[in-house]
């Protein structure tokens, strides 16, 4: 399903979506709003679209990416339907996805640790993740995830041992990547929802391990 | 290497692998206004009005300058601005009059 055709089951108000602060808006705000209410003029998009949208992207958040990671760790079958088709599992799952990209779920082993990077600009796993953090949109981390990525880890306080090569899968406008980190060591017993509660957005980027649970 | 094939080897947008400055763990919650334009990127991709490929090359299109000096979300805006002239789809002068509404608008009801 996708989710911008959805029809809504409840009340809009119909009030502006801006919200009134002390500060005047900015040209480029300023410029926004004129876009969206062009283009709602013109009717090539309807007044409740971008509403909608914004309760989408409120709507999803790392947290969606742990339940995904938590359940590979205690659901073989689901892991390798995973690792196979990232977007179906998902879906399967029941996150939707709004948009038309490919996911490539990528696993890390005892032999391979994997970094995710759009050098290019800030593509992301968006449906499963949410909004990428700033650092991750920014110079250093697009320009030296690829080249230096064992010296841009130690900058996250990662230390990935000599033998484990590292891969760094750089994303497109079609193809998206999301980190399946190891499970950490002492959670032998805990539940699906705790192993969820250990897993962080930046683990799920690559940038950082998940620490052994004493 | 002649001092202009650098620059085309390397548009603004490509650059992956070249030297850069420590990383700095910056994030900041969206403003109401980032998130709304981020909202209309997706309503724009979902109507094959502008994807997000478009948006991209749109962004590498502005130049090292502005996309040096603009934020994320400001490039956003100016491309969406210029994709729609190039296609037809606004006119700058329909543009510039809306936004002259909008900045009277707000004028005329400060906030309480």
């Amino acid at each position: 399903m996708e989710e911008h055709d959805h029809s809504h089951d409840h009340d809009h108000d119909h009030s502006p979506i801006e919200s009134p602060g002390d500060v005047p808006p900015s040209y480029y705000e300023v410029m926004e709003t004129s876009l969206r209410e062009l283009l709602i003029e013109k009717q090539l998009i309807a007044p409740g679209e971008i509403r909608r949208q914004l309760e989408v992207l409120d709507s999803r958040t790392p947290a969606l990416g742990a339940k995904v990671v938590a359940r590979a760790w205690v659901d073989p079958e689901f892991r390798s339907r995973l690792l196979e088709d990232g977007r179906s599992a998902c879906e399967d799952f029941g996150i939707t996805f709004y948009d038309d990209t490919k996911l490539i779920v990528l696993e890390n082993t005892d032999k391979v640790h994997n970094l995710i990077v759009c050098t290019l600009c800030s593509c992301y796993p968006r449906p499963v993740l949410g909004l990428p953090p700033d650092w991750y949109k920014a110079k250093p981390y697009r320009a030296r995830a690829v080249k230096e990525p064992r010296a841009v880890l130690k900058e996250f306080g990662t230390q990935i041992p000599e033998d484990v090569e590292i891969r760094v899968s750089d994303s497109t406008s079609m193809v998206r990547y999301l980190v399946l980190p190891r499970r950490p060591e002492g959670t032998k017993d805990f539940t699906e929802e705790q192993l969820a509660g250990l897993v962080t957005r930046d683990a799920m980027i690559g940038v950082i391990t998940i620490e052994p649970v004493n | 290497m002649s001092s202009t094939e650098m620059l085309l080897k390397r548009l603004p947008n490509d650059i992956g692998g070249v030297p850069a400055d420590p990383i700095v763990q910056t994030d900041h919650p969206l403003l109401p206004w980032e998130k709304r334009c981020h909202a209309l990127a997706d309503v724009l991709d979902f109507h094959k009005i502008i994807n997000s490929e478009e948006k991209r090359r749109g962004v590498e299109a502005l130049g090292t300058e502005l996309i040096g000096k603009l934020t994320y979300y400001e490039r956003w805006a100016a491309v969406f601005a210029l994709i729609l002239f190039e296609k037809g789809i606004l006119h700058p002068e329909e543009l510039a009059r809306k936004m002259a509404e909008v900045q009277g608008r707000h004028q005329a009801e400060p906030a309480s």
